[in-house]
Formats: C-alpha cells, structure tokens, sequence
C-alpha cells in the first residue's frame, strides 16, 4: 500500500515538471491546424513510440501532402543525441533525460504518453509469475534453466536491449533493481525486435514495453503484478515509465503542431488505440 | 591539339588520385575521430579488453575473437565445397551441365546477403535451435554456414580461372599416356594452380571476415566471447552496425571507429599478402 | 588404392555441387513460397491508387513503393558520381600509369575493394559528421550522402573493369592507329573505347548490382524507417535491402512479415535481372573479343 502511494505521487510529480516544460498546449492539436504547414519533419529515437509516430504521420501527411515526416528508431539514447545535435526535429524517448542531458542540450520535454516495461516469455511457457530475486538471477546468468524455475528442462535464452534503450534503462532501474546482466544475453535492437525474437524462440525471457505486448508473447507477473495496462495506469506496476517527445529549446512551427497533434483527441487517441495509457 | 592531349592527361590523372585519396582518407578519417583513444593510450586496452560500458570498459576483444570465428569457420564449410565445385565445373562434368553449373555459380555472387541472412533467420535459426538443443538458434554456427555459401561461389569462379590457366600441354601430355579426367585433375590441375588457390582463399577470407548483415542477423550479436561454436557472438562489423545508435561523443562510439582501424589494417595486411603472392606467380 | 581415393573425390565433387545448388534452391525456393502470394499491387502501393502513386501525387503508406523508389534513386545516383571517376581512372591505369604508379594506385584499389562494406559506411558517417560540426548545421543523413559512400564502395569495381577490358585488347589493334598518325587521344577514344565499351558496361552493371543490395553503408547514412518517396536528394529516404533487414528483426504483424518475404523477391529479382544482363553482355563481349583476333 505503502508503495502504491509512492509510485501515485512519483507520476503525479513527473506529470507536473512536465507541465512545466510544455509550451502551448490549449491550441487546436486537431488535422486543421496543419494547414498551410509544408516542410519536413524528422523524428527519430525510442522504438516503443514507432506504432504511434507511424500512426500519427499517416493521419497528418494524408491529409496534408505537403508534409513529409520521416521516422527512424535507434533507441531513447539516440532520439535525444541526435535531437540535441540537432540531427533531428523531435527526439523520442522511454526514459526520462537527465538532468545532464536537459541541460547539455537544451531540451524541452513533452510526456504523451505512460507505458510499462514487462516481462515477457514465449506463450508455450508455462510461467506465470517471477519474484524480483528470481528476475536478477536469470539475467545475471546464475539460473541457467527453466526446470530450476519449475518449468521445461531446456536453458533459459535471456535476450536484452542495446545501452541506447530507454526501455532497457527503465528495466534495469526498477525491475532488476540495477542487477547484472549477463554477457551472454542476446541482443536485439528494438521492441518489436525483442517481440519477434520471444516471439519465435520457445526458451526465450526479454523484456518489452507494456504497449507491445499481444498474443504472441505472455507476460509474466514480476512479485504477483502482471504488466498491463491496468496494473500500470493504477501505479500497481511499478516498472512504468513516460514516453516523451523532446526538442531543442522552444520547438519552431510544424514541430509544435506535431507535438500539439499528439496531446489532441486524436492523439491521444491513437495512443489509447496502439496499446499506452493516454495523459489526457 | 597537344594543348587538349596534355589537358585530358592530367584529368585522368586528376581522377585517379581522387580514387586512390578515398582509400587514404578513410584511414585518416578513422584515425582522426578515434585519436582520443590514441592519446590515453588506450588503444591497446580496447584490443584486449571485454566490452562492459557501464564498467567503463570498452574493449572489443570479444569482437575480434567472434569475427575470427565466424569467419574461420566459414571458410572451413566453404573451402571442400569450393574445391569440389571447381572440379566438377572444370572437367567432371558431363556434356554441358559443366556450364550450366557455372552459370549459376556466376549468378550465386549476385545473391545480396541480406537475403541470405533473411531465409537464415526464418528457416536455420528455428532448425538450429532444435538441433542444438540450447540457445536461441543464433550463434556462431549459424552465421559460419550460411557465410559459407556466400563466399562460396566467388571462391569457385577463382578456383576455376586458377584452373584454366594450366597449360595445355600438361594436360595433353597426361592424356597420351592414358590418364582419366579425374586424374588430371587431381594430380595436374590441382597441384599447379595451388597459388591460385591460395589467393582464392585469402579473398575469401577476407570476405568473409568483413561481411556484416550474415553476422549482424544470425549470430545472436552477445557480448560477450563466444565459448563454443554454439554460442551467441558479436562480430566486429556486427558492432559497428549496433554501437553507430550510441551518443556520437562518447567513448562509447569512438570505441568503434578502433573497429574500423582494426578492420582497416586487417584488409591491407591481406591485400599486400595477395599482391605478394600473385606477383611471385606472374613471375614464376 | 589410388583408385579408390580417386573415387572418393569424385563422389565429393559431385555430393558438393548438389549440395551448393540445393543451398542456394532451398533458400530462393522458401522466399517463393513463402512470399509469392503477397505479390500483388496492395502490397507495394499500399491503400493508395497506383497511378496517384507513381504521379507522385499521393504518398504511399504501408507500401513497398518508397522502398523500391528509394533504392532505384540511390542507385542512379551512386552510379552517376562513381562512374566518372571510375573509368577515367581506369583508362588512366590502363593507357597512361607508369609502373610504379600502377602498383601503388593499384595497391589503394585493392584495399578499397576489399574493405567490409560497414567501414566504408562507417566512413560515410564519419563525413557527415564532419560536415555537420564544421561545415554546416544543415547537413544529415540523406539520400545524397548515401550515393556518395556507395560511390566510394563500388569504385574499385569500375576501375578494375575499365582497365581490364582495356588491357585485355590485343597490342596489334593497339599499336595500329599511332602507327597511321593518330593521336594518343584519338586511338583512345576511336579504336581502343569502343571495343572495350562491352568490358566496361559488364563493370558498371556490376556495380549497378553491387549499390542495389548494400545494405551495411546505407544503414548508417540516411535509410530510415519510414520516410514516403524523398523530395529533394538531401532527405532521409527508405531502400529495399534496409527494408528486408529491419523487417527481419521488427515484423509488427504477419502482413508485415509477408510484406518482408515480398520484399527480398523482389531484390532478388532485381540483381538476377541485372546479373543476367551483365552476364549477356560479357559473353557478346568475349565473343567479339574472340571474333577480332
């Protein structure tokens, strides 16, 4: 309980420094106020954003054939390198920047969205349900096989994200309690790579964000909560993180109304349809 | 009309150095954006060290070890194959299906290899996994076969040039004294294209050590050194590929541009063992 | 006992080949199958109307089109910055090298071809940040900067296809028209080029191939996710090889993953064509070469 009330006031805080950061907000976000805009927009980073970024660009660039909007992933790392450079319009990320980060570059934040981060195995494994020590001995590579889980007699396949994934350093932090993670572990490179490959692989664990996750893979509940939307939007779930849109300083024109388009109806809409929790 | 003759001389000669400078340049460039890891000395450390960045350690000695495997093995499948497939083209073969082969070994080396490693992941990796009975199916074995049929087909097309340059008069001889194809081969043909052979296989080597999407989409991309052939490896282009995402100033990145310092010497240092080789060979 | 190892060999031989051909059967034939009903109109147009979508007048979304058309601009650029370069260079090589620059530009070419691809994309990257530092803010990751790395990759290719296809003509035909009087110049361009024209375009179909397929330079230097068909040469921009490699990895669904299978058909499809046409003009080449003799 005590905990829960923790994690309520640790979004409320999070939710109130970035309304701090948003600039305008009120505005029209719909489909009309794009009107007139022409240029490109290009936004690259977290991949849990992907489906929503996607999504969104289809909508505006449908209606507005002028607009061109490109969309690349990399990881949160990347998304605020390369917003900070200035390589790109709009840096994605899963985590949170650091005050380093804020500062190095200048960035506002923009928090569209609250997603997990769950635990996830492939749905012909039978467990249901992982204590926290349990999660940090499989990943540091000291329990080696399912059996000694209660499970199949095959090794446990552990998969992990690059150092550039916010999904990862949001994992790392608060499910595995900044635990080792094995050498061994394989790597892939997004969400939808860490979905695919639990998806295929019968032994495999990983972790993946909370909105990725449908049929083809099973969550597994981490001290009793499983990962869900519910269990997240309730703070019962503690691995839970905001997805952001960052820029550099105040954000110019079509960048605004983008990011104005992600707070509106329609946006958060489209967040609820792709599997996060809305702000709105 | 001299005016013109020498003018397009040195144009061409222009556009020769510009090609030759790219090469040089690429090295420099490599050098100047990892000089910091020259300047702390660490340079050495990086060849020798495991690749933990949250330790700070950003060695890619793991790397080298994966890239030597992968590409060893590789060769180890594609080298009997290569040699057998050279012989049948080149002799065994009855009638025109000598030809019809080499064909379609001309048309093999056009095959891209991300889409080698696209079948590898959907039809070897589910294989691998059940034949080894451990692991995720993506490991070193994995990427070494299916490297093997893509250099296989360019080692073949060498093998066979090597061959066609025997003389004739060895193999005419050998027929008047009653030798049967297969002898010829194995004991004429064989034996005095063995330079050739040789140069076949460094650029095989080569290319099998620079490959990047077989590596990056097989081999399970671990960081850690591979202990078995069936375990999860990253190679050292493999890297490059996964750390490019990495914050651009850290050490983190410049990690890699040491990747392409050691990738860089490894192609010259093949290079001029080939150049070697094949001018003692025009020689002899 | 001879005998029998000489048997040995030739079971080898034919086991190897069988086995090579069957690799190489297996693996187009799963892309076929796998992926030769997802072949149709839908699928590389996406929701939008062919026509609209080749007039450029709506974009695609969900679609293939910004991929192949992504990949056949690369390629015309690469080539159109590499070519040049390339054959003068080899004409250079050819006609003009001394020994000894012969060796050490020859040296250069040689590394350059054979660097891993990653490097040369790794090179690529290394300019465009360098530009972007020193130059100028406005410079990315773009369609342009693309070309020019695989420029650099397919160089060597073109060089050593030029000057080959030129040294292999006989000194007779070389040797004629400076006999008559005519310039160094003129012999190059009126006797010399055109017999070696088949020699050269052989190269340059070549590297047409080798641009198409690339999948490690265009990787770190503009391909990206999702981009539509790029306006302007100095955009991010979508390729079929990158496509195939990052559906491999990240399939949302099983249309996207039947939509990657699709993909590699008709990347496959694409370089066989042009290794074929490569091959066809090679062989009329070698024909030529064998007629004037």
């Amino acid at each position: 309980m005590h905990t829960h009330f923790k994690q309520f006031v640790m979004i409320l805080t999070l939710m109130s420094i970035v309304a701090l950061g948003i600039v305008s907000l009120t505005m029209a976000g719909s489909l009309a106020s794009f009107t007139g805009e022409k240029g490109t927009l290009k936004i690259a980073g977290g991949t849990a954003h992907i489906p929503v970024m996607k999504a969104a660009a289809k909508q505006i660039m449908q209606a507005h054939p002028d607009i061109r909007i490109s969309i690349a992933g990399g990881g949160s790392g990347v998304g605020i390198q390369q917003v900070g450079e200035g390589l790109v319009d709009i840096g994605n990320s899963g985590r949170k920047p650091t005050e380093k980060e804020i500062a190095a570059y200048g960035l506002t934040l923009f928090k569209w969205a609250i997603d997990g981060v769950g635990i996830v195995i492939n749905p012909h494994n039978t467990l249901t349900n992982l204590s926290q020590k349990q999660l940090q001995a499989i990943y540091a590579g000291n329990v080696v096989n399912w059996k000694e889980l209660g499970g199949a007699d095959h090794t446990i396949t552990v998969y992990t994200r690059d150092e550039a994934s916010g999904t990862r350093a949001v994992f790392w932090k608060k499910a595995l309690g900044k635990g080792a993670i094995t050498p061994k572990a394989n790597f892939v490179v997004s969400n939808g790579a860490m979905k695919t490959a639990v998806a295929n692989d019968p032994h495999a664990i990983g972790y993946v964000s909370v909105g990725h996750i449908d049929e083809t893979v099973a969550p597994v509940a981490l001290n009793n909560v499983i990962p869900s939307l519910e269990s997240v939007r309730n703070g019962e779930y503690p691995v839970a993180r905001g997805l952001y849109s960052n820029t550099r300083e105040e954000p110019t024109c079509l960048t605004q109304k983008f990011i104005n388009y992600l707070f509106s109806k329609e946006g958060q809409a489209l967040v609820a349809e792709k599997g996060f929790i809305p702000v709105k | 009309m001299r005016m013109f003759e020498r003018s397009f001389e040195k144009i061409l000669f222009t556009a020769a150095l510009l090609s030759a400078s790219i090469t040089l340049l690429i090295f420099i460039f490599m050098l100047v954006l990892g000089l910091p890891l020259f300047r702390e000395g660490l340079f050495w450390d990086l060849l020798s060290d495991p690749w933990m960045p949250q330790q700070g350690l950003y060695g890619i000695y793991p790397m080298i070890i994966s890239t030597m495997s992968i590409a060893f093995l590789g060769f180890l499948f594609a080298f009997p194959l290569s040699i057998g497939v050279a012989i049948f083209i080149n002799g065994l073969a009855p009638g025109r299906i000598g030809s019809y082969v080499n064909t379609a070994v001309r048309l093999m080396t056009g095959i891209p290899t991300v889409v080698y490693g696209f079948v590898g992941i959907f039809l070897l990796i589910p294989l691998m996994r059940t034949i080894l009975q451990g692991g995720s199916g993506m490991c070193v074995l994995s990427a070494a076969l299916i490297l093997a049929v893509v250099i296989a087909p360019t080692m073949i097309l060498f093998f066979i040039s090597s061959f066609k340059s025997v003389p004739n008069a060895y193999l005419r001889s050998a027929t008047a004294l009653g030798a049967t194809p297969i002898q010829k081969l194995l004991y004429i043909v064989v034996p005095s294209s063995w330079n050739g052979i040789l140069t076949g296989c460094v650029l095989a080597l080569g290319r099998a050590m620079g490959d990047t999407m077989i590596a990056l989409m097989l081999a399970g991309n671990a960081v850690a050194a591979p202990d078995g052939i069936a375990s999860a490896a990253r190679a050292l282009t493999a890297h490059i590929a996964l750390v490019i995402a990495a914050d651009v100033n850290s050490m983190a990145f410049k990690s890699i541009f040491a990747c392409g310092i050691v990738l860089y010497v490894l192609t010259a240092f093949f290079t001029a063992v080939l150049r070697l080789t094949t001018s003692r060979r025009a020689a002899s | 006992m001879n005998q029998c190892f000489e048997k040995i060999v030739i079971a080898w031989c034919w086991l190897s080949t069988f086995l090579l051909i069957t690799a190489v059967g297996v693996v187009i034939g799963f892309l076929v199958i796998k992926g030769g009903s997802a072949l149709n109109l839908k699928l590389i147009f996406g929701d939008t109307a062919p026509l609209d979508a080749l007039l450029l007048r709506r974009a695609v979304f969900d679609g293939l089109f910004p991929a192949i058309i992504g990949t056949l601009l690369l390629v015309l650029l690469a080539i159109l910055m590499a070519a040049p370069v390339g054959i003068l260079t080899g004409i250079y090589m050819a006609e003009y090298a001394s020994l000894s620059v012969k060796k050490r530009f020859g040296f250069f070419f040689d590394i350059l071809a054979g660097l891993p691809s990653i490097v040369v994309g790794l090179f690529g990257l290394a300019i465009v940040i360098f530009l972007h530092k020193y130059i100028s803010a406005h410079v990315y990751p773009c369609l342009f900067l693309s070309a020019m790395t695989l420029a650099f990759l397919v160089l060597p290719y073109l060089i050593r296809s030029t000057q080959g296809a030129l040294e292999a003509l006989p000194n007779t035909i070389r040797r004629t028209a400076p006999a008559l009087g005519a310039s160094r110049v003129q012999n190059l361009f009126l006797i010399l080029l055109p017999r070696a024209r088949d020699g050269i375009l052989n190269g340059v179909i070549l590297s047409i191939g080798r641009c198409a397929e690339d999948t490690a330079v265009i990787m770190l230097t503009g391909a990206v996710a999702m981009a539509g068909v790029p306006r302007s040469v100095f955009e991010n921009y979508e390729a079929l090889p990158f496509y195939i490699y990052y559906i491999s990895s990240q399939y949302a669904d099983q249309q996207e993953l039947l939509s990657g299978y699709a993909a590699a058909i008709i990347l496959l499809c694409l370089c066989g064509l042009l290794f074929m046409s490569a091959l066809y003009v090679n062989y009329n080449f070698r024909r030529g070469a064998m007629n004037r003799v």
